[in-house]
């Protein structure tokens, strides 16, 4: 490597130098930091292909597998070193070729399934990455070393590379993610128009409404239907009234006990739902309310009251006080001010308190599944649920409900999506 | 049981029109015969005998397509379901299946005793062996075997059918069960005594009354120091705070009390006080350790990955320059969206043997029932389900870091990893605190997932926690299948002091490395 010897005959061409220097000697090229990155990817991924290699008790791809990791944590160990020594580099060149080598190998001897595509590919893609970017001119020069205008204008050329194969490792890594989380869905959505009673097979290998048909003619599901949307709106409902009055008070007066009460709903919102669930129910059976729509409704609004007081009372500090105020030199009594001003104003904080009420109550499972035993009072997730038991599962039925009933759950969520998070995070932070 | 007496259903006439039906079929010699007990727990019990085999009559059949199909199939089938149905079994999209019986060899399973579980099935008076699903299982040499149907409601009509399954426990012949019978249940017992409602309306009442004295006399003390602010708060807050009192805190401390006595499902309204007789009984439960230790390893796996993975993905769509923000946040909120039990039952039949996952890797493996793999997948489900929540509470917490913070890092040429374990780490601590302690009682208490995937299985020991099962699944499990009140009253409130003292040492913890740092 050839370095300038700084002349200390000028201060600024010193300087200058100086910082010549550091430009080369912190210069590395942007495949190589993109390359560092991407390749403990790599191995990452291919650690898990192995894992599925041994469930699969495939010997032979084990082995390949395995020398595969090991070329990319060659390949990984020499790349960033090679300017020092030119050997690694063609260590490195060389390790990426086999990589490839057996990646490709493998797959050719693999099955055609789409999984075995994608995971040789997390083998030869890396590797091919390297054994390309190891033998481009930008590395030849690096790793012969650059003078230093030449190490600055490579760190403009990385200025501008470093963010567009940042973006391309991101989107990778994005559209991992989005197809782990629609596996199920599309899985959902393939069953449901499937004939029969299949599990899995091709997506989309054959299409039947039947099971659609099936579901929306078929009593128990609009039963179940029927109940769920009694217990939401009863839990909505109740919950609101109590809610909306306590949000307010705590908002605007100060009053003995307002502390310990307001300690008593961050408490409430902390308790483990699960400790109640056996006195509940025993209190629910003496009271004759199992089996009945008010004693879910009674369990749910009290679940859902604390998130909605403390909702409420955050959006009742937003509204001007002097709205009141005027009002209140205008005759008005307090429960006028209450109807006419403040309760018009807060429709929007209060339609998404009732969302949230509404969902959870739609949503939720456990206290249905206990407290409601007869067919007949089924909520829909647990009569859902019970299309599945240990056998004779009835997957086509249950995908195709599974469809109708969160359609317009995921709608609404994803209008309100905004309000909805900002509501649940600051509730659970706060709690 | 008081009046446990046996009744030979008399339904000559239908069964020997079945009998014609049937000897033309494969499973002539079977033999299907209801045995109705005393339904103090309205069971149903139903005998299957199977003759010898029996070749020869099969030779005897003239019709060569019915012998063809008969030798096919001359072997009695090794599956067994029993279906049930309120009305003939002329379409069976009406009927649900009651019990399954599995015929193989039985050496190394469990055989738990007749009354320990719901379904009980035995031969010569023998309990069934039970596999690892929980199926009885009987030697191939069972000739006669009977199953109680449990469940049923009293003076209904069922039909009942038995059906032989393949091996993957799909029914074959559909259309074509073995054999029909009616029958009809008789009826119920008396309803149980009526449990004291008394009691619990004078408790309820007397919380009401305290609490509207309470607010009576905090109004009165907010008049007599002159606070006029406070005019209507006191009505305002009454209903919420007294339905919160009647609603949580009053079960709450009856739950307490409900763990030191004898509550039990046949003895309802009779609640003995016991002392520590559920404590020990909690503590002496085989498994009890096993269970505790893989709750907080489902925990702690859980809320690591949930913090670790959502705060990676808040990070990188937080970033500026990333296009398609919007679409991928959306499709990552789906779990989320999706209600939980639904996409819960999903991660179940792509699980399964027959499922998407095995056909995505063409394998053909039974993961769900093999202890580590099973625990190893109900985790990861709930990773899957609990991600969403926490990315959105991190990318909210990162928008309020400002900017220029980043920006000075930026021209001070410090490293994005750098960047984000001096700036990002420090200022979400405040959010990431409360969010994972939070993150990890619910996990603590997730039920749904390990109910509707595994149930708790695979089976350990009978009577005990299974392998995926963790506390609070084991306690709905004593509490609902077992009914000892008491003792899952008992479960709750060791659970209850369990994650108390985690909170405590949790916020303790952080407070001092606050400090420290």
């Amino acid at each position: 490597m050839s370095r300038s010897v700084p002349t200390a005959s000028n201060e600024q061409n010193q300087e200058e130098n100086t910082e010549q220097d550091i430009a080369q000697r912190w210069y590395t090229p942007a495949e190589i930091i993109a390359l560092r990155r991407w390749l403990i990817w790599a191995i990452f991924v291919n650690l898990m292909v192995l894992g599925v290699e041994v469930l699969r008790d495939n010997l032979f791809a084990q082995q390949l597998h395995t020398l595969g990791i090991a070329s990319l944590i060659v390949c990984r160990i020499t790349l960033s070193k090679a300017n020092h020594l030119p050997i690694l580099r063609w260590l490195c060149v060389a390790s990426a070729l086999l990589g490839i080598s057996l990646g490709g190998y493998s797959m050719a001897s693999s099955d055609f399934l789409i999984y075995d595509y994608w995971s040789r590919l997390w083998l030869i893609i890396p590797s091919a990455l390297c054994f390309y970017w190891m033998l481009s001119s930008r590395v030849s020069h690096w790793v012969s070393g650059i003078s230093s205008t030449e190490a600055q204008r490579g760190h403009a050329r990385n200025r501008t590379l470093i963010p567009l194969l940042d973006n391309i490792g991101t989107h990778t890594f994005l559209i991992h993610a989005i197809t782990l989380v629609i596996i199920p869905m599309l899985w959902i959505l393939d069953v449901s128009i499937s004939p029969g009673n299949v599990l899995g097979g091709k997506i989309g290998d054959a299409f039947s409404l039947e099971h659609f048909e099936k579901v929306l003619t078929s009593a128990e599901f609009w039963l179940w239907t029927k109940n769920s949307i009694i217990v939401s709106l009863g839990t909505t409902v109740t919950a609101l009234l109590l809610a909306i009055p306590a949000g307010y008070a705590f908002s605007r007066y100060s009053f003995t006990g307002k502390k310990a009460s307001m300690f008593a709903f961050m408490l409430i919102q902390m308790f483990p739902g699960i400790i109640i669930l056996v006195p509940y129910f025993m209190v629910m059976k003496t009271l004759g309310l199992l089996n009945t729509a008010a004693g879910l409704m009674l369990a749910y609004s009290v679940t859902a009251l604390p998130l909605g007081v403390w909702m409420l009372k955050g959006f009742f500090d937003t509204v001007p006080r002097e709205l009141e105020e005027a009002a209140l030199l205008d005759g008005c009594n307090q429960l006028q001010i209450f109807w006419k001003i403040v309760l018009p104003l807060s429709i929007p904080a209060i339609a998404i308190t009732a969302l949230f009420a509404f969902l959870a109550a739609w949503n939720e499972f456990l206290l249905a599944l206990v407290f409601n035993t007869s067919n007949d009072q089924f909520t829909l997730p647990v009569g859902l649920a019970s299309m599945i038991p240990s056998t004779g599962q009835r997957w086509g039925d249950f995908a195709a409900a599974s469809i109708l009933v969160s359609a317009p759950v995921v709608v609404l969520f994803m209008l309100f999506q905004k309000s909805l998070v900002q509501g649940l995070s600051a509730g659970a932070v706060k709690g | 049981m008081a009046q446990s007496f046996i009744r030979q259903l008399q339904l000559v006439q239908i069964c020997s029109c079945f009998l014609l039906a049937i000897s033309s079929s494969v499973y002539s010699s079977t033999n299907l015969e209801i045995v109705e007990s005393g339904s103090q727990y309205r069971i149903i019990q139903i005998q299957v005998s199977l003759a010898e085999e029996n070749t020869a009559k099969l030779g005897d059949k003239s019709n060569s397509l019915a012998s063809a199909t008969l030798t096919e199939q001359k072997s009695h089938p090794n599956h067994y379901q029993i279906w049930y149905a309120t009305q003939p079994f002329d379409n069976l999209s009406n009927a649900r299946m009651h019990s399954y019986v599995r015929i193989a060899e039985t050496t190394g399973l469990p055989q738990p005793s007749i009354g320990s579980g719901y379904d009980d099935c035995w031969a010569d008076s023998e309990p069934a062996h039970r596999d690892s699903l929980g199926i009885a299982v009987f030697e191939p040499t069972t000739r006669t075997w009977s199953c109680s149907l449990t469940g049923m409601l009293p003076e209904t009509d069922y039909w009942f059918a038995v059906i032989a399954a393949d091996s993957s426990g799909q029914p074959i012949r559909f259309d074509e069960p073995i054999l029909t019978v009616p029958g009809r249940t008789d009826i119920g017992d008396q309803p149980p005594p009526a449990p004291d409602t008394q009691r619990v309306l004078l408790i309820l009442c007397s919380i009401l009354l305290f609490f509207m004295g309470l607010f009576a006399y905090l109004r009165w003390s907010d008049l007599r120091t002159g606070n006029l602010d406070s005019r209507w708060a006191h009505i305002y807050v009454a209903p919420a705070i007294i339905a919160l009192a009647i609603l949580s805190f009053y079960p709450v401390c009856y739950g307490i009390w409900l763990a030191f006595t004898g509550a039990h499902q046949s003895s309802l309204g009779e609640e003995e006080f016991i002392g520590l007789t559920n404590f020990i009984t909690v503590f002496n439960t085989p498994g009890f350790l096993r269970v505790t230790l893989f709750t907080l390893i489902w925990s702690i796996a859980n809320v690591s990955a949930h913090v670790g993975i959502g705060l990676l993905l808040a990070v990188v769509l937080t970033r500026a320059e990333l296009k398609g923000k919007l679409f991928y946040r959306t499709l990552l909120l789906l779990p989320w969206a999706v209600p939980g039990y639904i996409s819960i039952l999903a991660w179940r039949g792509i699980l399964q043997t027959n499922g998407l996952l095995n056909d995505i890797l063409g394998t053909n493996l039974d993961l769900l029932a093999q202890v580590t793999s099973a625990q190893v997948l109900v985790i990861l489900v709930n990773i899957w389900l609990g991600i969403p929540f926490m990315m959105m509470s991190m990318s909210g917490a990162l928008m309020g870091i400002p900017r220029d913070m980043y920006e000075a890092a930026e021209l001070e040429g410090v490293s994005k990893w750098k960047q984000f374990l001096h700036i990002t780490l420090p200022n979400l601590k405040t959010t990431l605190v409360p969010l994972s302690l939070l993150g990890f009682i619910w996990s603590f208490n997730m039920f749904t997932v390990i109910y509707l995937i595994t149930r708790g299985k695979p089976t350990v020991g009978f009577g005990e926690p299974g392998a995926t099962d963790i506390l609070i699944t084991y306690v709905y499990d004593v509490a609902f299948q077992y009914g000892q009140y008491g003792v899952a009253a008992a479960w709750s409130v060791v659970i209850f002091l369990f994650l108390v003292a985690f909170s405590w040492l949790y916020m303790k913890h952080t407070r001092a490395t606050e400090s420290a740092a």
